[in-house]
């Protein structure tokens, strides 16, 4: 009964979705185009010469195609109006229920991503067929190590739009910082191009900020491309960001909900 | 006597709001220096409710009303002074006070806007965690008791306001809550879907035992529901008790509008009553006049009789004139 709610709140999350189709549609050609465009340039960089960055063709296609899928799975979020939602005070019913509203929250942003999965597939399909990456599957450890990053990428994104939620407690003005996440998750995250063929003092810096785990480390873990210190490390590291961000989020939502003002009527 | 389920002492609630000076020149200036006030939206309420009661909570715009079930609803945290409903602590949040009251807004929508209300009742049936046997005697009811079994199937951006509103209050009730907060359940609805949404939470009242606190404009809404009213006014109560002695006390007259089928003088209306407004238009003519409220029926008769009256209507004064007599009373 507890998770029936949940389930239920799922099911309606994606019919909701599903109202809008061209917009779905319209996202998912967006996402799909990115991809396109990067896998495109780096064909064109790579007819010019066999090898770049340490790199060859076939496996800066390999690691962009996975890159992007992953990208495109783990900052997939319904909750982008959240600070809106705030703000406007149409949140007062999420207060109002007996309900856990992280969990609430968390199962929007689940069937969002689920909602994604559907065409990811689809897309993931078209590009094989053109770009026909080399991708072999790992073994079963990396495998299940891979399936822990990615769950924990999504938690920390999870978190992130939480925290940038949270802003609609005090003020409007949320999609200045929230846009320029998006920039810097662009470069940072590794969808564009791997970070490893940054400057060594850039990519150090950037490898300790939570960015990779949006997708460039998940692709180094699943292409066998990282060490077993590298991996203990990183694995640690992406614990330290999800304790931190769930830590800051707890203070900061406390301290919100006590300064909401439920604007309106 | 029954126990207070309602109880506030010393209620305060005050707000930062921010002044942004007129133009373009006061945004640019805003973005390095805001000015801010304190507004006391509630300042030092005290009341207690008994279980089954339907109070009346009114007063004009920016009083205090919606903030104060704000706070009983545990959606905003109170600056000062303590609550408590049904023995809880609103604020704490706690999800077996929560299933047990509800807040409906008439200016916001907790249904889903492209989904059929069907949808969020089954949402709301799986968090409120309502067994199905209950659920199904429930809604059955309450689409007979509002009529809306027709539209239970239609996205609720298709419905109209009246039909919404009447979604809103099932998408509430659902749960049986034995402390209801409506604020302005009424507004912007025509007279009849007034009148319909009234019996209805008449009917609620009666038949569930349910406290309810009501806000509304329309004095008719306060009459027909609320033997009890709390005026509140600027973040104050001015007056705590029954509502037909604020009608008695303050409301001295009643509003006779007048439609003519030939011509009238305004001297012919003198005699009945004070002359509000008198008009013409063309072969129109139109009056209100105020007659003291033992008189109206009376006064009514006679002008019917005695002048070639064509419409006749008698209209208590609005709400804001009883209030601005008994705001006006208490700082004389």
């Amino acid at each position: 009964m507890a998770l029936q709610k949940y389930w239920v709140l799922l099911k309606l999350s994606w019919q909701n979705g599903f109202v809008y189709r061209t917009n779905v549609i319209l996202w998912r050609f967006r996402q799909f185009l990115s991809t396109l465009m990067a896998l495109t340039v780096w064909q064109v960089i790579f007819s010019q010469q066999g090898s770049a960055f340490n790199y060859s063709g076939a496996e800066m296609t390999t690691y962009i195609f996975l890159a992007a899928f992953l990208q495109s799975f783990i900052l997939a979020t319904a909750l982008n109006g959240l600070a809106n939602r705030i703000y406007s005070g149409q949140f007062s019913f999420d207060l109002l229920k007996p309900i856990n509203l992280y969990a609430y929250l968390g199962t929007e942003d689940l069937a969002d991503k689920l909602k994604n999965v559907g065409f990811l597939v689809v897309e993931t399909i078209i590009l094989w067929f053109i770009f026909r990456p080399e991708l072999s599957v790992p073994g079963w450890e990396i495998g299940a190590l891979f399936a822990f990053w990615l769950a924990g990428g999504i938690l920390l994104n999870f978190l992130v739009t939480l925290l940038f939620g949270a802003m609609g407690f005090w003020s409007p003005d949320v999609w200045g910082p929230r846009f320029l996440f998006f920039i810097f998750v662009e470069f940072t995250a590794g969808k564009l191009f791997p970070l490893d063929i940054l400057p060594e003092l850039i990519q150090r810096i950037i490898l300790w900020t939570p960015f990779p785990f949006f997708a460039f480390l998940q692709s180094q873990l699943f292409l066998e491309k990282l060490s077993s210190a590298e991996v203990w490390q990183y694995s640690g590291m992406l614990i330290f960001w999800i304790v931190l961000f769930a830590l800051v989020v707890s203070a900061v939502w406390k301290r919100g909900i006590r300064n909401y003002d439920a604007a309106g009527q | 006597m029954s126990e207070p389920v309602i109880k506030v002492k010393n209620l305060k609630k005050h707000f930062k709001v921010y002044h942004k000076e007129p133009g373009l020149w006061g945004s640019i200036k805003s973005l390095w220096h805001r000015e801010y006030e304190t507004v006391k939206a509630v300042d030092v309420i005290s009341f207690e409710i008994n279980a089954g009661e339907v109070i009346g909570f009114i007063g004009q715009n920016g009083a205090g009303k919606t903030t104060t079930l704000k706070v009983l609803s545990g959606l905003l945290y109170p600056t000062e002074g303590e609550v408590s409903v049904l023995g809880y602590n609103p604020w704490d949040r706690q999800a077996e006070f929560q299933k047990q009251f509800a807040l409906v807004m008439g200016q916001k929508n907790q249904l889903w806007w492209d989904l059929p209300a069907m949808e969020t009742f089954l949402l709301n049936k799986a968090i409120y965690e309502i067994p199905d046997a209950e659920f199904k005697k429930t809604l059955g009811k309450l689409v007979d008791l509002l009529d809306v079994s027709k539209i239970l199937n239609v996205q609720v951006r298709k419905l109209s306001l009246g039909q919404r509103m009447k979604c809103e209050l099932i998408a509430a009730l659902l749960h049986n809550p034995k402390v209801l907060f409506l604020d302005e359940p009424t507004i912007g609805l025509d007279v009849v879907m007034q009148k319909i949404l009234r019996d209805f939470i008449k009917e609620y009242n009666k038949e569930f035992g349910a406290t309810i606190i009501l806000t509304s404009h329309y004095m008719d809404d306060v009459k027909e529901l609320c033997e009890r009213a709390i005026i509140v006014e600027t973040g104050k109560k001015i007056f705590d008790g029954k509502l037909q002695d604020i009608i008695d006390k303050y409301a001295r007259n009643k509003i006779l509008s007048l439609v003519f089928s030939k011509e009238v003088s305004e001297k012919e209306l003198k005699p009945y009553g004070e002359v509000k407004e008198f008009s013409q238009d063309g072969s129109a003519y139109t009056a209100t006049l105020l007659v003291p409220r033992k008189e109206a029926t009376k006064q009514a008769g006679k002008l019917l009789n005695k002048l070639p009256v064509q419409d006749l209507n008698i209209e208590e004064p609005p709400i804001e004139a009883i209030i601005r007599e008994v705001f006006s009373a208490k700082r004389s």
